[in-house]
């Protein structure tokens, strides 16, 4: 009972990050129909971003983080600018651009940061917190907490602002969205800049984590939209189930399987996915073919 | 006919043998290392091949290319070093273990599509990647070295220039089986398929065996190039087969142009030649494929290999040129069949079609509430009935799109409710779609003849066998498609891309596409929509006439004019019911229709559905 409780705190950590990775992905999902293979590497950019002002800049971690949203935030601008003609049209495609994009950023990172990989120092250190003997990190309370901050700010913004209603609208019908006077495109493009964000968000926290390199999007990025597709691809709810049951998937099976966890993890998914093709919440999608 | 098939490909003999003297003299003038760049370069468009024939032609989105290409390189490698098998009989299994690994990723296709199925395959080549790094087996990451020379009747193909010969001859027959699929039938219910899946079914592919397909042809082209590469590098690591090469693949097939599979070459030799050039700078390499690719999906979705067809237009826009007016040929109607009328006449034939009690609920909303009727042979039949009275939904109940919440559907006879419309599309039943959907991208004459292919999904156990009997059932094939370009006056359009024609022109393909499946009822859902009015009287005359030659016609129409002097019987529907049936004297006079067509006070208490009409 106490390994099964504690392989299961373990996984809370990397499922939040999922989580946020997978709201990130649906968000742009639901809005434009867009899936973004990219988003694993806006992740990446993100944690190189969040780890340089951090640890060459020396600011604070908080900080640090806002401005690495910000920095991927005018990437998800970019990005949505140039693959615009392509939205609600034809998902092979997009799939493919945003690949190519991917290969852009990675490529970019590598020029930039070079392509050995960095370590990055945990914001908050001390002794990992004892409860009823399971041993908790206090950074990944951190990561959590955070993690359900951007949710619940994420769920704000677009069930009390304006500007988060018009995105449902735009997500609903984005015909009768324009007609009722909406500016789709600048819809797209905000929805395109949160998820951008959120990737950050996602990548500046698992910086600490993990080791930050230039193809570290790859197993995240490709575990978050599995996430994603658990929960019900669009599906905001979803996503954050979905999260966290890969992280706790993750960590069962890196318990059991140890360095066979990964090829356990995917085909676990697969068969999870071939039972309930639309996710445990359904699909919210934009694309009624 | 046969001019035609002959001209289609006989012009390339010429290109061909060109080909092969280049290919021939190409190690004479290159040095030790270039040979080297080729023969990779040469295992690239091997695996792009492959991957043209998943992504590119029968469109299911394959990022497990990598994988199969892996599979069959370790399990050569693992066969030879580690149970001392020869390199031959090793190389043949680990074909056949890639085209088992082939087929069971291909086992989620059956249920998605799209990205879903891209990231599901791609977390298998994930798996893939994760297994070969940790397993003892397969050397972890050091992996496998040591792997025998293959042997070759005493040619030493230790060798890279001998080598080269070997991979041009497996290259070139590879290409060639290639392009002879996309060119027969296979390829083209492949293309069908991912142009339209759903029209494709309603013609009689049928979708899974044909997915499923197609996953096995890519896992056998990567097992291929597997094979080549085992026995050309002699050792092998993960890092071969990791993401990065995939998208790497990815972007020589989308550059070259997937749905071409000489393009997926082009681009797979190009793009190998380009990143040897930068082997100095890998990642102004990548950084350059990556913008590439972004700018070819943009401005250039077809492609390099659909360059010169965009050119072409381009400078025949400019030049003022236009193709030569093709002009629609009036139908040449069908013989009428002797015996029909009589058999019903005689009262012994069961009816044609037998709608009984069926119902169907979409969650809350009941589209269609216990409706039954009988078509008797030879009959043509109209159903008419206010928007959102579930006209189409009936058709799409009775054709096998949607399964029935209640009730059966009898088929001359045989209960047929809840089959897969490729099976009802063999048992005789043909339809046209109210949004029109033809095959897209391919030509008129294509759209035929995947209709007219009557064969089997497994019967293509010929193209590994005996493609000569594919070759002789191409030829009739063509030919009765030509009998039926003419009957229905399109020989002009033969060659043209559908979606461009006028409107009218395809909803007469469309008719011929479904009559070219030879059925024995034929459901026509809003035939006249969007036609004028000497197209309107055209239809008629060809609905008479597809009736007379033995076919029962059931379409659903809201020119009530074509309605009252075509159909024999009409039956009425409102709010998912049938409110009338009868001529189409008797129903016009009926109150309830009047009601639910022109409404009067009692229409606020019909419980009519609000809801747009269900569109398939």
């Amino acid at each position: 009972m106490q390994v099964f409780l504690q392989t299961l705190i373990g996984g809370l950590s990397l499922g939040a990050i999922y989580a946020l990775v997978a709201m990130g992905f649906s968000l742009v999902y639901r809005t434009m129909g867009l899936v973004n293979f990219a988003h694993a590497d806006v992740l990446m950019i993100g944690a190189y971003a969040a780890s340089t002002f951090y640890m060459s800049t020396k600011l604070p971690f908080a900080l640090a983080m806002v401005l690495a949203i910000a920095v991927t935030g005018l990437i998800g601008l970019f990005i949505e600018r140039v693959l615009r003609p392509l939205e609600n049209k034809d998902f092979t495609l997009m799939l493919i651009g945003t690949i190519g994009f991917g290969m852009v950023l990675q490529a970019v990172a590598v020029l930039i940061w070079g392509a050995t990989g960095r370590a990055v120092r945990t914001p908050v250190g001390g002794a990992p917190l004892e409860f009823f003997g399971l041993r908790v990190r206090t950074y990944d309370l951190v990561v959590l907490a955070i993690a359900a901050v951007a949710v619940f700010l994420l769920v704000a913004f677009l069930q009390r602002t304006k500007m988060g209603a018009a995105m449902q609208a735009v997500a609903m019908d984005h015909e009768a969205a324009t007609a009722v006077g909406i500016h789709v495109g600048r819809s797209n493009a905000i929805a395109f800049a949160i998820g951008a964000g959120l990737a950050a968000l996602a990548g500046g926290l698992v910086g600490p984590l993990l080791y930050v390199n230039p193809t570290m999007g790859g197993t995240i990025g490709i575990k978050g939209f599995a996430a994603a597709m658990l929960g019900g691809c669009g599906n905001i709810p979803g996503a954050i189930a979905g999260g966290f049951a890969i992280g706790v998937l993750d960590s069962f099976a890196a318990g059991h399987f140890q360095g066979y966890s990964e090829l356990v993890v995917f085909l676990v998914f697969t068969v999870a996915i071939m039972i309930r093709p639309t996710g445990l919440f359904g699909e919210t999608t934009v694309s009624r073919a | 006919m046969n001019a035609l098939l002959r001209n289609r490909y006989a012009p390339k003999l010429g290109t061909l043998a060109a080909f092969a003297v280049i290919a021939w003299l190409l190690p004479y003038t290159v040095g030790g290392y270039a040979i080297h760049v080729v023969d990779i370069a040469l295992v690239f468009a091997l695996l792009a091949i492959g991957m043209g024939l998943a992504m590119g032609i029968a469109g299911q989105i394959n990022l497990a290319q990598i994988a199969f290409f892996g599979v069959s390189a370790y399990a050569t490698a693992i066969l030879t070093t580690h149970n001392g098998l020869g390199f031959w009989p090793a190389a043949a299994l680990a074909l056949v273990a890639s085209a088992l690994i082939g087929l069971l990723v291909g086992i989620p296709a059956l249920r998605m599509q799209s990205h879903y199925l891209g990231i599901v395959t791609l977390g298998l080549a994930l798996g893939f990647i994760n297994w070969t790094t940790n397993a003892e087996i397969a050397g972890g990451a050091e992996g496998i070295s040591a792997i025998p020379v293959p042997p070759m009747f005493g040619v030493d193909l230790s060798s890279e220039y001998l080598y080269y010969y070997l991979e041009v001859v497996v290259f070139a027959l590879a290409l060639a089986f290639g392009l002879f699929v996309v060119r027969t039938g296979l390829g083209r219910r492949m293309m069908a398929m991912r142009d339209d899946p759903l029209a494709a079914g309603a013609v009689g592919a049928e979708i899974p065996l044909l997915r499923m397909t197609a996953f096995m042809l890519s896992s056998v082209f990567g097992g291929l190039a597997g094979v080549l590469y085992a026995g050309l590098i002699r050792y092998i690591a993960p890092d071969t087969f990791n993401i990065a090469n995939m998208f790497l693949l990815l972007a020589m097939v989308v550059i070259g142009g997937r749905q071409s599979l000489v393009g997926c070459v082009v681009g797979a030799v190009g793009l190998t030649l380009i990143r040897e050039k930068l082997v100095d700078h890998p990642t102004y390499a990548q950084l350059g494929f990556g913008i590439v690719v972004v700018l070819m999906v943009v401005f250039a979705p077809t492609g390099l290999a659909g360059v010169p067809a965009r050119l072409k237009a381009v400078l025949d826009r400019r030049l003022g040129r236009t193709a030569e007016r093709s002009v629609l040929r009036p139908f040449e109607p069908y013989e009428a069949a002797a015996n029909v009328g009589e058999d019903a006449a005689a009262g012994e034939a069961r009816p044609m079609l037998e709608i009984d009690g069926i119902a169907k609920q979409f969650r809350g909303l009941k589209a269609l509430k216990d409706v039954s009727l009988t078509v008797e042979r030879g009959e043509i039949r109209g159903i008419v009935g206010p928007n959102g009275s579930g006209k189409t939904t009936l058709f799409n109940v009775v054709s096998g799109f949607y399964r029935p919440s209640g009730g059966r559907v009898l088929v001359d006879g045989r209960v047929v409710s809840g089959s897969r419309p490729y099976r009802l599309s063999r048992l005789g039943l043909a339809r046209t779609f109210q949004n029109l959907r033809l095959f897209g991208e391919l030509s008129v004459r294509d759209n035929l003849l995947v209709a007219l292919d009557r064969s089997r999904t497994y019967a293509i156990w010929r193209y590994a066998l005996w493609p000569v009997g594919i070759w002789r059932q191409e030829r009739r094939l063509h030919r009765r498609a030509d009998d039926l370009l003419r009957r229905f006056g399109l020989t002009e359009f033969a060659a043209a891309a559908p979606g461009a024609l006028p409107y009218g022109i395809q909803r007469r393909i469309e008719i011929a596409r479904a009559m070219a499946g030879s059925p024995r009822l034929l459901l026509l859902d809003e035939p006249a929509a969007g036609l004028n009015g000497e197209e309107v009287r055209q239809l008629s005359e060809i609905v008479r006439s597809i009736r007379d030659s033995g076919v029962t016609v059931v379409l659903i129409e809201h020119n009530m004019g074509l309605v009252m002097s075509l159909c024999e019987r009409v039956t009425v529907l409102a709010g998912g019911s049938v409110i009338a049936e009868g001529t189409p004297a008797e129903v016009v006079a009926d109150h309830a229709v009047i009601e639910a067509y022109l409404g009067d006070s009692a229409m606020a208490d019909m419980p009519l559905p609000n809801s747009t009409e269900v569109t398939s």
